[in-house]
């Protein structure tokens, strides 16, 4: 039991808010009206409150007519800020761009597109992920009068699988900053996390050999596959790995007689033996780089299997099957 | 495009010329930060600037000084001085505050310490919460400016300080770049612009009660009214206080307004700065001497009856009009007449109070020899007034005055009060130490007590017995019930002077500034200013409408503004209906516009809300009528799609609805549609829709 859940008040507050969100509509496009923007004044509203205030008392008591010219014209002032507030928010359009599948744990970015329909700007909106709570969170932008402007919301899933893009909030305090206008969006769009590749991984697995072939010993036992050995003379141009060739600075041969007789199979079963999730985030890290040294795999999943290949559809395919298993 | 360049002393006039050119390219390209702080700076050094004159000079230094230091570390890009520094400079800021004012409360202390704060917080602009402060820091120290000057001018000058401070809040809340500051001061200025409704109703309608609390005395002296003391020229304004002094029902006829002096207390000590009663410095000289006044006083002519009702004031004066012989009936009271002809009842008046008084507005007073005259009605204080003595010994050794007499000497003085272009003002601005000097000399303007104490100055230098007389002056004739309102506003100071074989003699200088200040309701003569005089060599025409123009403007700025108090506020709603106006009614008037406005709101949001598109509102009632007959349509259904289906349900007889549709259709979409919408709602009705 964490420590909100103990303080009967925040305890109260979260169910609040749960049972608020799941009352919004969820839509990639939100048109926001005076149903769904909220206004309260923030603190400097309450301190501009505590000057009229102040002001207004001394007008009185020194008889100042002036001062009370003053003090009520700041108050309009203030009451105007508070309708111009809110008008930043109301009539704004918000289109939330599907966004592409990600590793959980890295940070990526949602893209939205605001549409402001009026003929005149809207200055300092700013958007972020609803629940977010590091301090730069707040990406800020203003929208043109009777245009577009794309706003990039960082967004950090956590969790592998499908998953609905988390609650967004959109948020402005122009023109005067005595009032926080915000609203609450639920984006319908799915995002597809896949688990959170392991930061150093073992080796990949040594190959099987292929169903049906001549089971030999392994010839250069290096006790690893990767497939590749060094160039030697007469290999074909088309055996060469070139990315490799790149980072080691010298020729490497795809060796073909090994993925002859041997085929990478990526297994939960021996993926160490660590609980599910571990598991699962170095077959991920396992995938990338099969994908990396262009070497054909396939993945076998309790339940389900991938069979082996290469390309990017394959890698997302097994990524996929990841994610979701 | 300049060709060819001159030589000579114009290359250096053009490079002088250029430095402020390339300063403020330098301006336009600094980053941000830089740039908004200048801004902000400049904003503060004007809300401040108007206040240079009132504050102690090392405050004015100070604030100028940390507000240039603060813009270079702002055009620099530099760190700020850290908190030590802004320590520091706030415990010398009070030292110097308490050895300026041997106070750190009071109002102009407190104004010297804002300004001071305002200053020091610009070094401190680090988060947005400092900001904020720095704000409303200066919305006060807009309202001290205030205290000493409520003029148009001044009005002008912080309505643009008010829009300076807005536009950079603004501009602080535009995250994104570097919006360019007339964006900011678009927004500001339509919010100053949408705000001043707001600002008017509350300013007509905001129930106008007396100060809250008691406070410093200093705060009720801008207000006119009568006082036990006057200083002379630390009133920068005089804030007409319309509330009523007395009223004055005469028997027969009244004495013609310009003789109705209601005498209060006679100020004859003069220390250069501040006017005392006689009395203050006799001390233990005996009280017999100064009652001795019934004595010396000679009555002429009829006498004037009149029943005073006089309002609580808490003054032992029993306010006469010039001058009662015989005792004011004042029941409960014992009154008894100073030798300075004032009525002094045994203790305040501290209730509404009525009595019965008979005055004759022509008599005598005083001793016939000047010898019979305390000396005190022709001591001056050393040191104070020099230029005012100089004139004196002028006037006295005029070949012109000379041997006429004294009569003679004070028809000179009121001749140059006339001629001289001395003028009448409620707003003269605060007078410095000789401020007779000032008077005559510099200012050439003030009100009356202003007038008045310079004209016994230059009197008693040139050896004339004189004193200073307050009271009421004039009032005005209610029709209705045949009372005379004098009001706080009538409060005025005049002269009397000595002269041999005639006594005490009442000279109004004021009068002979202003000859509508007494007499007549005008109260104010129109300042003439440097651009005035400058339009007056232009074109004499031009410059008289001007003037007339600015007269008009400045009288109803005071009279609307300035004079706006309670009893005009009641006088409202009396035209608004209501038979006996209290300010629970302005309460009840001002919550009904509130409601009122709140109602109109949610109205329009809610017509806002529904469809207000008159095509689609159209299409909709299609929609209706076609759901009545039982084809129920999505609301995204084309016209066109409309047509088919009704053409598709009803064959011919349709034909004439799928036309309409299509006409419907061309209105909205073609280039040029040969149809108006009106027409086209003309033939809906027309239209023979199905029936279910």
């Amino acid at each position: 039991m964490n420590a909100a859940a103990l303080n009967p008040f925040s305890f109260a507050q979260g169910r609040f808010r749960q049972w608020w969100q799941a009352r919004l509509p969820l839509s990639d496009t939100i048109t926001l009206t005076q149903r769904n923007v909220y206004i309260l004044p923030t603190r400097p509203g309450f301190m501009l409150g505590a000057t009229l205030l102040v002001l207004l008392i001394g007008s009185i008591n020194y008889q100042l007519n002036l001062g009370y010219l003053l003090t009520f014209l700041l108050a309009g002032c203030g009451v105007v800020a508070m309708h111009v507030c809110h008008g930043t928010l109301r009539g704004l359009t918000m289109n939330l761009t599907t966004p592409d599948a990600q590793f959980a744990g890295t940070s990526t970015t949602l893209t939205v597109v605001l549409t402001n329909e009026r003929a005149s700007p809207r200055y300092g909106i700013g958007l972020a992920v609803l629940d977010a709570t590091h301090e730069d969170r707040w990406v800020w932008t203003d929208v043109p009068a009777l245009g577009q402007s794309t706003v990039q919301v960082a967004f950090k899933p956590e969790r592998r699988g499908v998953h609905r893009v988390p609650p967004l909030t959109a948020e402005t305090r122009f023109p005067l900053g005595t009032f926080r206008v915000w609203t609450v969006w639920r984006p319908s769009a799915q995002v597809l996390v896949y688990p959170k590749p392991e930061a150093f991984p073992p080796p990949l697995p040594p190959g099987e050999p292929r169903a049906g072939g001549v089971v030999t010993a392994r010839a250069e036992s290096t006790g690893e596959f990767d497939g590749v050995r060094t160039y030697r003379r007469g290999d074909p141009l088309k055996l060469v790995v070139w990315k490799k060739v790149a980072k080691a600075d010298e020729l490497v041969s795809r060796d073909s007689q090994q993925a002859q007789r041997y085929e990478l199979w990526l297994d939960f079963a021996h993926a160490g033996h660590a609980d599910t999730e571990h598991k699962l985030s170095r077959l991920a890290a396992w995938v990338v780089q099969a994908e990396r040294l262009g070497l054909d795999y396939g993945l076998r999943l309790p339940g389900q299997q991938v069979p082996t290949g290469s390309g990017e559809a394959h890698k997302r395919r097994c990524l996929e099957a990841l994610a979701t298993c | 495009m300049l060709t060819a360049r001159r030589s000579g002393p114009d290359d250096s006039a053009f490079a002088r010329q250029a430095a402020p050119v390339a300063a403020l390219l330098r301006l336009h390209s600094l980053p941000r930060d830089g740039r908004d702080t200048l801004f902000l700076l400049l904003v503060i050094g004007w809300i401040i600037l108007p206040q240079v004159g009132n504050l102690p000079l090392w405050c004015s230094a100070l604030a100028g000084a940390l507000l240039v230091w603060r813009g270079w570390l702002a055009v620099s890009s530099r760190p700020l001085p850290g908190h030590w520094w802004v320590l520091g400079l706030l415990t010398v800021a009070l030292i110097a505050t308490y050895l300026s004012y041997r106070t750190l409360l009071g109002r102009d202390a407190g104004v010297t310490l804002i300004v001071t704060l305002l200053a020091l917080k610009t070094l401190e602009l680090r988060a947005r919460r400092d900001i904020f402060v720095v704000f409303f820091l200066g919305f006060f120290t807009m309202l001290t400016n205030f205290f000493f000057s409520q003029s148009l001018a001044t009005a002008a000058a912080m309505l643009l300080a008010l829009l300076g401070l807005l536009t950079a809040l603004v501009n602080a809340h535009m995250p994104v770049g570097k919006p360019p500051l007339s964006h900011a001061a678009r927004t500001a200025a339509w919010m100053t612009l949408l705000g001043a409704p707001v600002m008017a109703a509350l300013f007509v309608l905001f129930p106008r009660i007396g100060p809250l609390w008691g406070i410093p005395s200093d705060a009720m002296s801008g207000r006119s009214g009568l006082s036990a003391t006057m200083q002379v020229g630390n009133l920068a304004s005089l804030v007409l206080d319309e509330s009523i002094a007395m009223r004055v029902k005469f028997e027969g006829r009244a004495p013609p307004q310009n003789e109705l002096y209601f005498r209060g207390p006679v100020l004859s000590t003069f220390d250069g700065r501040e006017w005392r009663p006689l009395q203050s410095r006799l001390g233990s000289r005996s009280l017999l001497a100064l009652l001795g006044g019934t004595a010396q006083l000679q009555v002429m002519g009829e006498a004037v009856r009149y029943e005073v009702t006089l309002e609580p004031n808490n003054r032992p004066w029993i306010l006469v009009l010039d001058a009662a012989a015989t005792p004011p009936v004042v029941p409960g009271f014992e009154t008894v007449m100073t030798s300075e002809l004032l009525w002094v009842a045994n203790r305040p008046v501290t209730d509404l109070l009525r009595y019965r008084a008979e005055s004759h507005t022509s008599f005598r007073h005083g001793p016939s020899s000047i010898a019979a005259l305390p000396p005190e009605y022709l001591e001056l204080p050393a040191g104070f007034n020099p230029r005012t003595l100089a004139l004196a010994a002028q006037m006295r050794s005029d070949p012109n005055l000379a041997g006429r007499g004294p009569q003679a000497l004070v028809q000179a003085a009121l001749d140059r009060l006339r001629t001289g272009n001395y003028h009448y003002t409620l707003d003269p601005g605060v007078f410095g130490r000789d401020s007779a000097d000032e008077f005559w000399f510099d200012r050439r303007e003030g009100f009356c007590e202003h007038i008045a104490s310079a004209f016994v100055v230059l009197m008693r230098a040139m050896g004339i017995p004189a004193r200073l007389v307050t009271g009421y002056q004039g009032g005005e004739l209610n029709g209705v019930d045949g009372f005379w309102i004098v009001r706080q506003s009538d409060a005025h100071a005049w002269t009397e002077v000595w002269l041999a074989g005639r006594g005490w003699v009442r000279v109004d200088p004021t009068s002979a500034v202003a000859p509508g200040r007494t007499g007549s309701f005008q109260r104010l003569q129109a300042p003439r200013g440097v651009i005035a005089s400058a339009f007056g060599s232009v074109s004499p025409n031009l410059a008289a409408g001007l003037r007339s123009a600015w007269e008009a403007l400045n009288n109803s700025w005071n009279q609307w503004v300035l004079n706006y108090t309670q009893s005009k506020q009641l006088d409202m709603l009396k035209n608004l209906g209501f038979t006996t106006p209290s300010w629970e009614d302005l309460s009840y008037v001002l919550l009904a516009l509130v409601v009122a406005l709140a109602l109109t709101g949610a109205a329009w949001t809610l017509w806002e809300r529904r469809q207000h598109d008159p095509w689609l509102r159209l299409l909709m009632r299609v929609r209706k009528r076609l759901a009545h007959a039982g084809i129920e349509l999505p609301p995204t259904t084309p016209p066109r799609q409309i047509a088919t289906v009704v053409t598709q349900r009803f064959g011919e007889p349709g034909r004439a609805m799928a036309d309409w549709l299509l006409k419907l259709e061309s209105q909205r979409y073609a280039r040029h549609p040969d149809v108006s919408l009106a027409s086209l709602q003309r033939e809906f009705k027309q239209l023979a829709w199905p029936t279910p």
